[in-house]
């Protein structure tokens, strides 16, 4: 689960940390799994699901391919 | 009639003799003159070869010239240039002097520019790279268990290692305030240097 600093579009949005860390959904992926390798702790979904709200409205709907936040 | 013509040897020897006099007069002033400007030339050293070439291939092409004639047994035009040479001649050291420090003073000023622009830049990037360090530390402290890639050895020296950055850039914004961008900037590349080892430590990626 390799992290780039490469977000969605490659621009960097205006106002978005240059240096924020992106995960591009791959198939079978949950935020929980997500998390659970960046930070070792599944729980910690949320804080994901926390930094990507712009686009999540679910934590249980993401979706292949899809860039994520990873604070 | 054999008289007059002893008379007039007489007098050319005379004439003659007092024209090589003339000539033996001139010969040492028009030399000394010579050693005066090259004097002046060897006074203004290595500078002026350094910073005002022109000026000074000027001032020894006319020497070249004012050898020549003295070579030529011409005293008389050596004696007539050497006073304006020996005035440019003395005037070398004054404007290798001053283009010297012209120059230096350029040099400096392109050093202070440099070191603004790299201020610019990293005082720019700098706290959005600490603060997503920050983010990530604050988030991994909160687990119960670090993941696969980080052991807690390498966690607590990440952490170590943002609170001394942390404390660099206070002192780098401190220089920068004050006016000290060399200091400044020497402080927010050792900020850059651990926050960038954070990040690879993390395996978070820096760009």
């Amino acid at each position: 689960m390799e992290e780039s600093n490469t977000p969605p579009g490659g621009t960097t949005p205006a106002g978005e940390n240059p240096y924020t860390q992106w995960y591009e959904v791959q198939p079978g992926d949950t935020l929980w799994k997500i998390a659970k390798e960046h930070y070792g702790d599944g729980n910690l979904y949320t804080e994901i699901f926390k930094a990507n709200q712009d686009t999540l409205s679910d934590p249980d709907k993401i979706k292949v391919g899809q860039k994520l936040r990873i604070p | 009639m054999k008289h007059r013509s002893l008379f007039t040897g007489f007098l050319s020897m005379v004439l003659a003799a007092l024209v090589l006099a003339g000539c033996a007069n001139q010969m040492e002033p028009a030399k000394k003159a010579i050693a005066d400007i090259e004097a002046a030339i060897s006074a203004a050293g290595a500078d002026a070869s350094q910073y005002i070439p022109d000026q000074l291939q000027a001032v020894t092409g006319q020497l070249a010239d004012l050898k020549a004639k003295f070579d030529q047994k011409d005293y008389k035009g050596v004696l007539a240039a050497a006073p304006a040479l020996l005035t440019q001649a003395q005037g070398l050291a004054g404007a290798a002097s001053s283009a010297k420090q012209a120059a230096e003073e350029a040099a400096r000023a392109a050093a202070l520019e440099a070191l603004n622009a790299e201020w610019a830049s990293l005082s720019g990037a700098l706290p959005a790279q600490v603060a997503a360090i920050q983010s990530r530390v604050d988030i991994l402290s909160k687990s119960k268990k670090l993941p696969a890639n980080l052991d807690q050895a390498t966690f607590d020296s990440v952490q170590a290692g943002l609170t001394e950055a942390k404390g660099l850039w206070d002192q780098a914004n401190a220089a920068q305030a004050s006016g000290n961008v060399e200091a400044a900037v020497a402080a927010a590349r050792q900020v850059k240097e651990k926050a960038d080892a954070a990040m690879a430590a993390l395996g978070m990626t820096a760009g």
